[in-house]
């Protein structure tokens, strides 16, 4: 392990814990922001994304990692005092069960009292999400959003006063070191945004002229990586995500044999000149990777690879596990085996043709 | 004519685009009422390939203006942010697909239709407006077992009272779309009518453009918004907008039944604002700046059932490199239905909302 990539235990509980939900990412955005001042000039955009330029001869490339984070929105405080949710994102609602969860963060919104509709006021609040347990533990395989709430503890006169509709929740969660395993929250995709940021700290000798996106709303559908690619236009875009063990089709991936690299999935096949600086980067820096086949399910790929007129577009996925409730799991080799891959990537020079799309 | 500073609302457009017909890719009717009303209020008018009705309309000069000359500083005056008003002209209704050999018409559903309000309806056919109804059986005939039971859309037709194909053709011919055969009527505050979504935006935005706005104003009244939100797609790319604001006919919430906290929004306590649809997270500033605006001019408002419907702002705020965009709804009964309900005090409080919006937007968006 090199020195510099030891960063990852404080960069990672930090970005973990930072609140940004889709859409509402003003929490992680500042966290990035501190974590790459002096990389370059850095600013954002209309959706929110963070873009950081850090120009240099050769093929313009793009690399994102999306920062937002699974998140919910209140629908309702119902007649009990519990507060209604329908959920922003992927994250099935069983996983959400167990979940403490922050509302509004730094720059969320409340009602003024009395009264349901929009107001200024804004406070933050906490609450442990629940949900309405069958009698019938038999009726319990599928659990739909509409049973799931969230407890503030404020009593049903305060929490129908202090929670408005519309609040936005997060995951609030640091991550925690067991042996080699990084547990938390929001490590989809807080791993990818600590990683890019270690490797872009001790990477020496770009060959590229690098643009760097915390992209936003991902979870929506890739919303962020879609506009910012369109925005900068690159020769050649690198997505980093998570992939979670048992998505891949024919070859399951597994925790702590590397990071994997992208051959499907959902809406997205890599380009063959992406696909090929990833692997080059990975044979020179002597990381080890997996394949990812995933039929279902994708990450911001899909988006970037089909901006403008085509971008050509590889998919660098850490493997990370699902445990079942709010925490995934990712392996602390694997993040430093990443960082070296990323490092890799901006340090190789992308051969491809440009137009070649 | 001036309501709390703003443009006054245009209820007699509301009552004629309201009665027109306009179904999804045909809104032809719709957009010349538009055209007709927008032609003379307006800096260009064009209708963009897709079908949707583009105007430009430049700001006041501020100069030589009596009052505060907000920006005005020479050339080089800051006009604001150039917005993108956004309401789309179609609504849901049905298009002609088969002439069976009895007379009767096949159809499709065009846009979200529930299929149980179908049977037993009158529609109008084309632009002629051809009476048809919705052929269902009388009680008397329908077995006991059937009677509980909703007849699926494919299983039902239109009847325009021929007797054979020959005759059905001549009067109708595939592919004509049909719509709901409703008038539009005044119920003290309330207004009854087809369409509401989406002519209750398009009548709060022609109503805006009845003076020259305080900020550039692009005005797009959208074309296949029930379809797929094709229309504002394409005319976002075009217009390519600093900022946008979506304007709706939303669903009210109201249900006989339901516990209070379910049924919002409510026709009749003012714009609804959305923070997060399925097709949109509405940027958090710019809802800042709407709220802000209705605080400080005291237009009630309330919010939208965050997770459900999708509107033109999802496809207008990931257009190009991102566009800032919200959604400002007049809270409808019974929409995509025969007949919908609104408040045209809510008509007039979403035009108050908007227009001030844009002035605070001038001020204060960088």
């Amino acid at each position: 392990m090199s020195p510099r990539t030891s960063h990852l235990d404080s960069l990672l509980p930090a970005l973990s814990e930072a609140y940004g939900p889709p859409g509402r990412e003003a929490g992680i955005r500042a966290a990035l922001k501190r974590a790459i001042r002096g990389l370059g000039p850095a600013g954002e955009d209309a959706l929110g994304n963070v873009h950081l330029h850090i120009p240099g001869k050769g093929a313009r490339l793009l690399l994102t990692a999306h920062m937002d984070a699974p998140g919910v929105i209140v629908t309702r405080v119902d007649s009990s005092g519990l507060v209604r949710l329908s959920i922003l994102g992927p994250m099935a609602a069983a996983d959400w069960i167990g979940a403490v969860v922050s509302l509004n963060g730094s720059g969320g919104r409340a009602s003024r009292a009395g009264g349901g509709g929009p107001s200024k006021e804004k406070s933050a609040s906490l609450g442990v999400v629940g949900w309405d347990r069958p009698k019938d533990m038999k009726d319990s395989r599928e659990i739909e959003p509409e049973a799931l709430y969230l407890e503030t503890g404020l009593g049903t006169k305060q929490a129908v006063r202090r929670i408005a509709v519309g609040a936005v929740g997060a995951i609030q969660d640091r991550a925690e070191k067991l042996g080699d395993l990084w547990c938390g929250g929001n490590l989809d995709n807080r791993a990818g945004c600590a990683v890019l940021v270690a490797a872009l700290q001790g990477a020496r000798g770009l060959r590229n002229d690098l643009h760097v996106v915390f992209s936003a709303q991902s979870d929506l559908g890739a919303r962020g990586a879609a506009t910012s690619a369109f925005g900068i236009d690159p020769d050649v875009a690198v997505v980093l995500d998570v992939a979670f063990v048992g998505e891949s089709k024919g070859g399951d991936i597994a925790l702590g044999k590397g990071p994997c690299l992208g051959l499907k999935e959902e809406g997205f096949l890599p380009h063959p000149a992406a696909l090929d600086l990833a692997k080059r980067a990975a044979k020179a820096a002597g990381v080890p990777h997996q394949w990812l086949i995933r039929e279902s399910g994708g990450s911001d790929a899909r988006a970037v690879r089909a901006a403008r007129s085509g971008v050509p577009t590889a998919l660098v996925a850490i493997p990370a596990r699902k445990t079942g409730g709010p925490r995934v799991l990712v392996n602390a080799n694997d993040l430093e085996q990443t960082v070296k891959l990323v490092r890799g990537i901006v340090t190789t020079p992308y051969t491809g043709e440009k137009g070649s799309r | 004519m001036s309501v709390n500073g703003a443009p006054a609302f245009h209820e007699s457009l509301l009552e004629a685009i309201s009665n027109a017909p306009g179904v999804s890719g045909g809104e032809e009717a719709v957009r010349a009422i538009l055209a007709e009303y927008a032609r003379d209020k307006v800096d260009s008018l064009e209708v963009d390939p897709m079908g949707s009705l583009v105007a430009r309309i430049e700001p006041a000069t501020r100069r030589g203006r009596s009052g505060r000359r907000n920006g005005a500083r020479g050339s080089g005056a800051k006009k604001g942010p150039h917005v993108m008003l956004c309401a789309h002209m179609d609504e849901v209704g049905l298009m002609v697909t088969a002439v069976e050999k009895e007379g009767r018409l096949r159809f499709r559903r065009v846009g979200g239709i529930d299929p149980r309000i179908l049977p037993g309806q009158v529609f109008r056919l084309g632009i002629e407006g051809t009476r048809a109804v919705v052929g269902a059986l009388p009680p008397h005939l329908v077995p006991r077992t059937e009677r509980d039971k909703v007849t699926a859309a494919d299983d039902l037709y239109l009847d325009i009272g021929a007797r054979s194909r020959e005759e059905a053709e001549e009067r109708v011919p595939v592919g004509s779309y049909a719509v709901f055969d409703t008038t539009y009527e005044a119920w003290g505050t309330t207004r009854k009518g087809k369409a509401f979504d989406d002519r209750a935006g398009c009548a709060v935005l022609a109503s805006l453009i009845q003076r020259r706005p305080p900020v550039p104003v692009t005005a797009v009244w959208s074309v296949q918004e029930e379809v797929g939100l094709r229309g504002a797609a394409a005319a976002a790319r075009r217009v390519q907008p600093d900022l946008a604001i979506v304007l709706e006919g939303t669903a009210s919430g109201e249900s006989p039944g339901a516990p209070p906290d379910e049924q919002y929004p409510y026709m009749g306590r003012g714009p609804a604002l959305t923070v997060q649809d399925r097709s949109l997270m509405v940027h958090a500033r710019l809802l800042d700046a709407i709220e802000d605006t209705a605080r400080r001019h005291r237009v009630p408002t309330q919010w939208k059932r965050p997770g459900v419907g999708g509107t033109d702002a999802g496809r207008i705020a990931i257009s190009g490199s991102g566009v800032p965009s919200a959604v400002v709804s007049v809270v409808c009964r019974y929409i995509h239905a025969p007949a919908a309900f609104l408040d045209v005090r809510d008509a007039q409080r979403a035009v108050t909302l908007v227009w001030h919006t844009l002035e605070t937007l001038r001020k204060e968006w960088p």
